[in-house]
């Protein structure tokens, strides 16, 4: 313990803590602007000069550590002056154009120069005269800059991105994209919240707004698990930007570009306003009384003639835990049925399977900062800086603190380049990675420190009894050293951590995978909190916990989906089946052959193009509710802004509904809703550990007639189908692509930005062409979003949980 | 007296193995081998030898610090940097006499146990790039540098990293910043070089005379050594000696030399018999010295307590025909131009009493500027990240308080006192 006293408080301080650290801890203010909680220290702007006694020179607070004994003042005379004239020397060029500036009202100079009072103009100097740099999301205004570099840092220490730099020297300094060129990067907007000046600013908010006319609410991010605190900034009712604030929420303050700048998808084009039934072909807006009867008659109808199981639902991951709360109660109570599922069925079910049959349990909640402080992170085929950017972060931030970051992904993905190890493995292989893992470790490659009292270690080592390291290395492509270099790595660990991503866009893991992860966690003595697989949507997690899938012997969505005939009516609640799941012919021909297809949602999705019955409802940010992360934290999410039309909540439209099925399910508002669901038992299960022996196959592997693997998944700026309502997002992104490695470009007569075409087992689509580097040879990646590419046609769904990898060929120029 | 360090130069093969060897060359080398690394360490220290690069820490000191951090592998990096306007002494050593920085790194290495050295040039010494590239290639091929020095089993590599042209990347942790590919800017400290340099290992940042200095030392002993020169701070120096004298050039004298000595019987006095007006005594960022310390002895010892600084012992010698209002401006204008741009007083304030330096001398000098510039200068003084500032600051205070009144003349006469005396 360090004891040191700031202006004569006597204070306690830790190991590494610097003064400026010891200060803000004691709420002592020193002022600061080049400072930023999560990066190194750089003591450029000098304005957290402090004076130490005994020490000749002012010292920056920032960058100094806490010693013992030291005595420290931090408003003298002295100290007065020596800001003042930082201040002044930064004022001298800055434009000064706060009547204009965004920042105005929030900007730190704006805020410190009105502290520490006038400065004297004894300088007259002319102004930088910069053009303005913009690119799609991102307002770069150099000419306001005070060069404390956050921006640069952030991006590069932080974000493990590097788009800027400082470029040119002294006066002449200035932030740039490399020579100069358009940004062009992931923008996840994180420079905007680190500027404190307006130099950088959010594209769609200039000129919105006053700061302060903004009233800010706290909510939470729609899109992925993590589950990130997001502060909105309202003006008369609309939300005209988003921001991080530091220190708040499971974020911390950091946001990733969707979290920032997607919040406008509420304001989408396709919002639906009121409800829609279709007669005689034609989708005919009606007043609810109209369609709820409709509804309620048509569903009774059915359920007479066909019974209750001819009627089935389909809930959401993005919706909240009221709405699908009041869908199960709906199915099973008014309906009368169990069958019942969501998105997660193709992917964060088989994680749970997975976790059950080995450790016993029934769920498995990630924890944000399991990586950092791990000796050895090992990222199975997975883009977690794309698909949880926030949870991403925290595998740079452990690589940064020293751990060892093992990446096995065939894709070159910003963790790849981050890796301390990259292996580069054959998409869709790494359960024979992990088994070959198993296989080393039992094989006695290295010492098991502890002794393995886990049922079934005879049938998983006769599972794995052909992984050898030569077969690994034939099977995923992995060089032979490199594989046992990492094994020996991982499993010599002292701390250890396993994460991947398992979700319905993603076509390269499956349950075997899951199983192998957790075999080769339980050899080495690790529990199942070394095992992170979030879930993947705002509130997958909690949809699984309201009970939206069968919880007897009702169907599943594959029973419901994927096989024709099977259910006469179907409920799609906050869901686009046609474009977010896989083999989208299928889909189509089920939807097709329904009696009765109701969609709810907040749009006129693909599906909902189809469907009989469309009712409209209110969006995120336009109704009350609670998401849970991939932690199993439940977080509220306020009602902001008023609900577009004639929308109203999804647990209000299905308890309306009940009651004119004549199942009145209580005379329900939030609050009883709520009380309820905290009611509801915890589901837990106790660890009992048994290896699951895990078999790797590939069901549609690369043959003479289909060469190329076709792997899906979510890029950085967009998530799932509903992304690319945002009119922000779709600025950087709007079309379909697929990347093709240059070998293969070459090999197959594409060009970059081409149309080829990609014909699957199933279907054909036409798309444009990336020719990418960091995709290697014999692999396609497309990502799932855009539904007018329509690229789960080609995909197929897999019921047993295996990857649903699936071979392709191209026809280019076709 | 003797040469040491310039020692063979005349030879027009000086800068040649066979004419390195010929005059008694890695003798020293073989010696060290002969030793333990702990005992050169403690030779140097014994020696009292100070970095010649301008600040003047003690050079074993600095070498103890890094061979007790435990991380390796240690580097070893010659700063050749030299970009300070008036400083050229590590000039001849680079071009003429490059065999003996490289048996000076190699010995070091030794003694730090570094296996890999950079030598980090000047980007403007275009020759002398030239001349280290045929040195090293030399030393290669004599068993000097590689994988098994001189039949020792040790191992030592040495390249050279040439720069860019910024006067900051002399800063040792701008140097480094530069050397691992980065922008050169400097780096906070602590953690200092020696625990964490250059990629996060332990480094050793030393001056080309400096370096020159180890066989030196080696052969000699440290008692002997320590027999040359001011014995606070011993051992041969070199003095770039430019501007208004007669013979402009590199000296090489012992340390603690009078000042008067070096330009009136080395230098050959000032330039045409003029009168002496004014002396920076270690290169541009010393504070400028009036002709009373003329008996002052050039050392890292007695220089402080005359108000400048030995720095790199580059003298500069102005006489009454020179104006040093123009000469501020012009060292200003230098700083403005080198300063990186991280920290905003020097950032912001260099070009600032650059500004009010350049409306002086082009006679729009205001009333207050003076006090102007001595405000900033003081706002600058102890403030700035690195000190390259402080020099920057230091220059402006020197000039104002040993020569306020050529300022006050420019200013009130919108002239020069000097063009008009």
């Amino acid at each position: 313990m360090i004891e040191l006293t700031i202006n004569g408080r006597k204070l306690q301080a830790r190991k590494g803590m610097t003064i400026l650290d010891v200060a803000r801890e004691n709420n002592i203010y020193i002022p600061h602007l080049c400072w930023d909680r999560r990066l190194k220290p750089y003591g450029g702007c000098r304005l957290c000069l402090v004076e130490v006694e005994g020490q000749r020179k002012l010292m920056a607070s920032c960058s100094s550590p806490a010693e013992n004994g030291m005595v420290v003042h931090t408003d003298t005379p002295a100290l007065r002056k020596a800001r003042k004239t930082v201040l002044e020397l930064l004022l001298v060029h800055h434009p000064l154009d706060c009547p204009i500036c965004d920042k105005a009202g929030e900007c730190s100079l704006q805020d410190l120069a009105y502290k520490y009072g006038p400065s004297q103009s004894r300088f007259y100097g002319e102004r930088k005269h910069d053009p303005e740099a913009t690119s799609p999301l991102i307002d770069r205004n150099p000419n306001r800059c005070i060069l404390c570099g956050r921006c640069v840092r952030v991006c590069w220490e932080h974000q493990g991105v590097g788009a800027i730099n400082l470029i040119g020297r002294g006066f002449k300094t200035k932030v740039s994209p490399a020579f100069e060129e358009t940004l062009d990067c992931e923008f996840c907007g994180q420079c905007i919240d680190a500027c404190p000046v307006g130099a950088l600013g959010a594209k769609p908010y200039k000129y919105r707004a006053r700061a302060w006319f903004l009233e800010s609410r706290d909510s939470i991010c729609p899109y992925c698990a993590v589950g990130c605190t997001l502060t909105l900034d309202v003006r008369e009712g609309r939300i005209l930007r988003v921001r991080g604030v530091d220190g708040k929420g499971v974020n911390r303050g950091d946001l990733c570009g969707k979290g920032r700048f997607g919040f406008d998808f509420i304001y989408g084009d396709s919002r639906l306003t009121s409800p829609l039934i279709r007669t005689d072909g034609e989708l005919k807006e009606v007043s609810w009384e109209e369609a709820l009867h409709y509804v309620a008659g048509r569903l009774k109808a059915i359920k007479e003639e066909h019974g209750p199981d001819a009627i089935g639902a389909i809930g959401s991951p993005r919706t909240t835990l009221e709405d699908n709360y009041m869908l199960a109660r709906f199915m099973r109570e008014a309906v009368g049925t169990d069958n019942l599922d969501t998105s997660a069925r193709l992917g964060y079910a088989w994680v749970l399977k997975g976790v059950e049959e080995t450790y016993g349990i029934r769920l498995n909640p990630v924890r944000l900062d399991s990586p950092v402080g791990k000796d050895a992170v090992l990222v199975i085929e997975s883009d977690i800086t794309s698909t949880h950017p926030i949870f991403g972060l925290k595998f740079l931030e452990a690589k940064l603190n020293g751990s060892r970051l093992l990446v096995v992904e065939p894709r070159k993905t910003k963790l790849a380049r981050h890796a301390s190890a990259w292996l580069r493995i054959r998409p869709g292989t790494s359960t024979a990675f992990l088994n070959g893992l198993v296989r080393y470790a039992l094989a006695g490659g290295v010492h098991l420190k502890k002794e393995i009292t886990t049922e079934g270690l005879e049938e998983l080592q006769e599972s794995v009894k052909d992984y050898t390291p030569q077969r690994v290395s034939e099977m995923t492509g992995i060089a032979e050293d490199d594989f046992t270099e990492a094994a020996r790595e991982f499993i010599t660990a002292e701390s250890r951590l396993l994460a991947m991503t398992v979700s319905a866009a993603e076509n390269q893991k499956g349950i075997e995978t899951v199983r192998a992860a957790a075999n080769l966690l339980m050899l080495l003595g690790e529990g199942p909190e070394a095992l992170q697989i979030p879930a993947d949507y705002s509130n997958t997690y909690g949809a699984w916990l309201m009970g939206v899938r069968p919880l007897g012997k009702g169907r599943d969505l594959y029973g419901m989906l994927y096989s024709p005939g099977a259910v006469r009516a179907l409920y799609v609640m906050g869901e686009d089946p046609l474009v977010t799941m896989p083999d989208a012919d299928r889909i189509e021909e089920a939807l097709k052959g329904l009696d009765l297809l109701i969609v709810q949602d907040i749009r006129m999705s693909e599906t909902a193009k189809l469907a009989d019955v469309i009712l409209p409802a209110a969006s995120w940010a336009e109704k009350e509710g609670t998401f849970m992360n991939a932690e199993g934290l439940p977080q509220p999410v306020p009602k902001v802004v008023a609900a577009t039309g004639d929308s109203i909540a999804d647990w209000m439209i299905l308890r309306n509904l009940a009651r004119l099925m004549g199942h009145d399910l209580g005379s329900m508002d939030l609050e009883t809703l709520q009380d309820e669901i905290s009611g509801l038992p915890p589901e837990t299960g106790t660890q009992r550990w048994r290896f699951a022996p895990s078999d790797w196959r590939l069901k549609e592997g690369p043959d003479a007639e289909y060469p190329v693997v076709l792997v899906t998944g979510n890029i950085m700026q967009h998530s799932g189908a509903l992304s690319v309502m945002s009119k922000s997002l779709s600025h950087v992104l709007s079309d379909a692509f697929v990347q093709i490695s240059p070998e293969d470009a070459a090999k197959f007569g594409v060009e970059d930005g081409g149309f080829i075409r990609i014909v699957s087992r199933r279907d054909s689509v036409f798309i444009k062409a990336r020719v990418s580097d960091e995709i290697p040879e014999g692999m396609l990646f497309v990502p799932v979003h855009f539904a007018h590419a329509r690229v789960n046609a080609l995909t197929f769904a897999s019921p047993d949980g295996t990857a649903h990898l699936t071979a392709v060929r191209l026809e280019p120029k076709a | 007296m003797e040469r040491f360090l310039l020692k063979n130069i005349d030879s027009p093969d000086s800068a040649g193995i066979g004419e390195y060897l010929r005059t008694g060359g890695y003798a020293s080398l073989k010696k060290a081998f002969g030793m333990e690394p702990a005992d050169i360490i403690a030779e140097v220290k014994a020696a009292g030898l100070r970095g010649r690069g301008g600040a003047g820490f003690p050079t074993g000191m600095k070498w103890d610090f890094a061979s007790r951090d435990p991380k390796f592998p240690k580097y070893l990096i010659c700063n050749a940097d030299e970009g300070e306007p008036g400083t050229f002494k590590d000039r001849p050593i680079l071009e003429k006499n490059p065999h003996l920085l490289i048996e000076g790194m190699v010995i070091s290495a030794y003694a730090l146990k570094s296996e890999r050295g950079y030598i980090y040039l000047r980007g403007e010494y275009p020759h002398a790039r030239a001349v280290l590239d045929k040195a090293i290639a030399e030393a290669y091929e004599a068993g000097f540098l590689g994988g098994d020095v001189a039949g020792s089993g040790f191992r030592f590599d040495l390249s050279v990293h040439q720069g860019a042209g910024a006067y900051i990347c002399g800063e040792e942790t701008a140097l480094i910043d530069s050397i691992e590919g980065r922008r050169g800017q400097p780096r906070i400290k602590p953690p200092f070089p020696v625990n964490v340099g250059a990629w996060g290992k332990p480094t050793v940042v030393n001056n080309v005379e400096t370096l020159a200095n180890i066989p030196l030392i080696v052969s000699m002993g440290a008692g002997r050594y320590s027999e040359i020169g001011n014995p606070e701070c011993p051992g041969p120096k070199l003095f770039s000696v430019s501007c208004c004298v007669e013979r402009p050039g590199v000296y090489e004298l012992p340390m603690g030399i009078p000042l008067r000595e070096i330009i009136y019987e080395h230098a050959g006095g000032v330039r045409g018999g003029r009168e002496l007006k004014a002396v920076i005594p270690g290169g541009i960022s010393t504070p400028v010295l009036t002709p009373d310390v003329l008996d002052c002895p050039m050392d890292f010892v007695n220089l402080p307590k005359r108000g400048s600084m030995l720095g790199s012992g580059a003298v500069m010698v102005f006489d009454d025909t020179v104006c040093l209002v123009r000469v501020c401006w012009r060292a200003m204008r230098f700083f403005e131009h080198e300063s990186c741009g991280k920290c905003t007083p020097c950032r912001e304030g260099t070009g600032w009493m650059r500004n009010i330096l350049e409306r002086m001398e082009g006679g729009f000098g205001r009333d207050g500027d003076i006090e102007l510039l001595q405000d900033i200068a003081r706002s600058i003084m102890g403030k700035t990240f690195c000190p390259l500032g402080d020099g920057a600051a230091g220059v402006v205070l020197g000039f104002l308080r040993n020569f306020s009144d050529e300022f006050m003349y420019h200013i009130t006469n919108k002239k020069c006192l000097a063009e008009s005396g």
